[in-house]
């Protein structure tokens, strides 16, 4: 019976919290539909009039589109560069044969300890030097490099656990190595890609301080950066211009982790499997 | 096959192109650093070699110790506090039936996929004095004056910061300790079911321990992920009021950028990296010392 009572306040506290942390989804859709006044009478409760032209409003001074897919690019470049990247490298340090490769294999995963703010002032310099700022590029280029650690030590601890049959049968049916790793491996290891791919995402996505300190240019500024841009010029006169413009920030994240919430917890949660 | 995989064309195809990108981004740029580091430079040019002028006048600045106090409060709220609770949460779920598992495991990690834009703001509107979640309650259960400037008054802020910090990464690390539990055999727990050990005795005897490789790598991610704080503390304060909120990135980014410093940016940066090396030494000292094979 007192078994019983503790699992059901375990139960409910669990529910309770999780609830608490979706709190933030309650709070912006309410919020983007409370005039500029009830805000501060009502300030978590229900509206009690809805206003729908807050998004009509705030989309007129946030440029949205230009920040999503300003995000979108940084987000599939860095994808792209560093899935290509990475998985060569990869299969080069576990199948290949030479002789530094473990030094190499080392010296790749010594990105793992160096935080980027650490060589930002550095990194901002060489940005403008190799004439990148205020392009695309010249986000994308540092974030492949960081992202490249941990995606390279994850898809070598998974090139280890593939058997070598695979490569030998395209040897023997005449494949190049070129030909083995782009048409045999690759689709292979299909699965490790997509969490990666989901990893990358989620932390490009949403990456802020490289961000808010490269991409001075407001044509090149990616959705978090914009938003806070938005709320700086906005001030705090009207929440529910704000919630309204966080509500369509967060649109295209929500909608990727409902759909790929499976993938993104395998991602997020691959780090502490990999020992 | 082997004359494939000895081919040097083939390795350096397939390996030289992430060297180059990794060397130019994340390794090169500490020797430029380091350098200028030793320079009065302003982002711009190079007015002549300082010697440790600038070490000597960033050790010696309040802020910038003031900078590494706040940071390290951050550091331990996320580490003393929220670690535990992520812990606990995980132990929680573990003996939950699926249902409720799943919602948890949904919601948990909301915060920390949403932006830290959104976040930083909710958290702006919970702190907010006149009409915030904590103040009306605080002034509903008549503790009016309790109810304080959370993020302009000296004495809370980088609290109030911390605790938007934690919150938004508890559900996640809850998740990585609940995958730890998950991938213990079974076997370590029939023992202890014979014998009628409490969930608690259970949890402290076989779980916790068994989970040293988790938890030290939740460590290492907290302390440097704590360390780097910047995001939160420019959106929430902006450092203010004042200086009182800044912390170690904060100062970097303020001394480089808003005072056109690099000298003396590019030394904060070079003792940061200094902490960081210490913190995690002292973590691998203390934490896992014995490696567990299952």
């Amino acid at each position: 019976m007192k078994q019983k009572v503790i699992n059901s306040i375990i139960k409910i506290t669990l529910v309770i919290i999780g609830l608490t942390f979706l709190f933030p989804l309650y709070w912006m859709v309410n919020l983007s539909f409370k005039s500029k006044s009830e805000v501060y009478d009502n300030p978590f409760g229900l509206p009690k009039e809805w206003v729908f032209s807050n998004y009509g409003d705030a989309l007129e001074k946030f440029n949205f589109l230009r920040y999503l897919s300003n995000s979108v690019i940084y987000s599939i470049g860095t994808i792209i560069i560093t899935i290509l990247l990475g998985s060569m490298f990869a299969y080069c340090v576990s199948r290949m044969n030479w002789r530094f490769k473990n030094t190499a294999l080392t010296y790749v995963s010594l990105g793992l300890i160096i935080p980027v703010q650490v060589v930002i002032i550095p990194l901002l310099i060489m940005v403008k030097n190799m004439g990148l700022k205020d392009t695309h590029l010249g986000l994308i280029l540092p974030y492949s490099a960081f992202a490249l650690s941990s995606c390279i030590l994850m898809l070598y601890a998974f090139f280890r656990t593939l058997p070598k049959e695979l490569e030998e049968a395209a040897c023997i049916d005449g494949c190049n190595i070129y030909q083995t790793f782009f048409k045999v491996i690759l689709p292979t290891i299909k699965p490790a890609i997509a969490t990666q791919f989901a990893l990358i995402f989620m932390n490009t996505y949403n990456e802020f301080f490289l961000a808010f300190i490269l991409a001075a240019n407001d044509n090149i500024r990616p959705l978090p950066v914009g938003l806070l841009n938005f709320f700086v010029s906005i001030g705090v006169s009207h929440w529910g211009q704000i919630g309204a413009a966080m509500v369509i920030t967060s649109i295209p994240t929500v909608l990727v982790y409902l759909f790929g919430n499976e993938q993104i917890e395998n991602a997020l949660t691959a780090g502490a499997i990999l020992k | 096959m082997n004359k494939n995989y000895n081919s040097k064309l083939a390795i350096f195809i397939f390996a030289f192109p992430t060297l180059l990108l990794f060397t130019a981004f994340v390794v090169y740029p500490i020797i430029p650093e380091l350098i200028i580091s030793f320079q009065n430079n302003d982002g711009f040019k190079n007015m002549g070699y300082v010697g440790f002028d600038n070490y000597r006048s960033v050790l010696t600045s309040a802020t910038f110790w003031k900078s590494n106090a706040n940071t390290l409060i951050i550091v331990a709220i996320s580490t003393f506090v929220g670690l535990p609770i992520s812990l606990l949460l995980a132990l929680l779920m573990d003996r939950q039936v699926e249902g409720i598992r799943r919602f948890f495991k949904l919601s948990s990690v909301f915060p920390a996929v949403l932006s830290v834009t959104v976040i930083g703001q909710m958290w702006i509107a919970i702190y907010e004095p006149q009409w915030g979640v904590i103040n009306s309650l605080l002034r509903s259960i008549g503790l009016d004056n309790l109810a304080l400037e959370w993020l302009s008054d000296k004495r809370t802020v980088v609290v109030a910061i911390a605790i938007a910090f934690l919150w938004q990464y508890i559900g996640l690390n809850a998740l990585l300790f609940y995958t730890g539990i998950k991938s213990i055999p079974k076997t370590y727990y029939e023992a202890a079911t014979i014998d009628g050990a409490s969930f608690l005795k259970t949890s402290i005897k076989i779980t916790i321990p068994l989970l040293q490789d988790v938890t030290k790598y939740l460590l290492v991610l907290s302390v440097l992920g704590c360390m780097s704080q910047f995001a939160h503390v420019r959106i929430m304060t902006a450092g203010g009021p004042g200086d009182a909120s800044r912390t170690v990135i904060y100062q970097l980014y303020y001394t480089a950028f808003s005072a056109s410093d690099y000298g003396q940016g590019c030394a904060i940066a070079i003792l940061f990296v200094i902490e960081c090396l210490i913190l995690t030494l002292i973590i691998n000292k203390f934490v896992a010392r014995e490696k567990i094979e299952f």
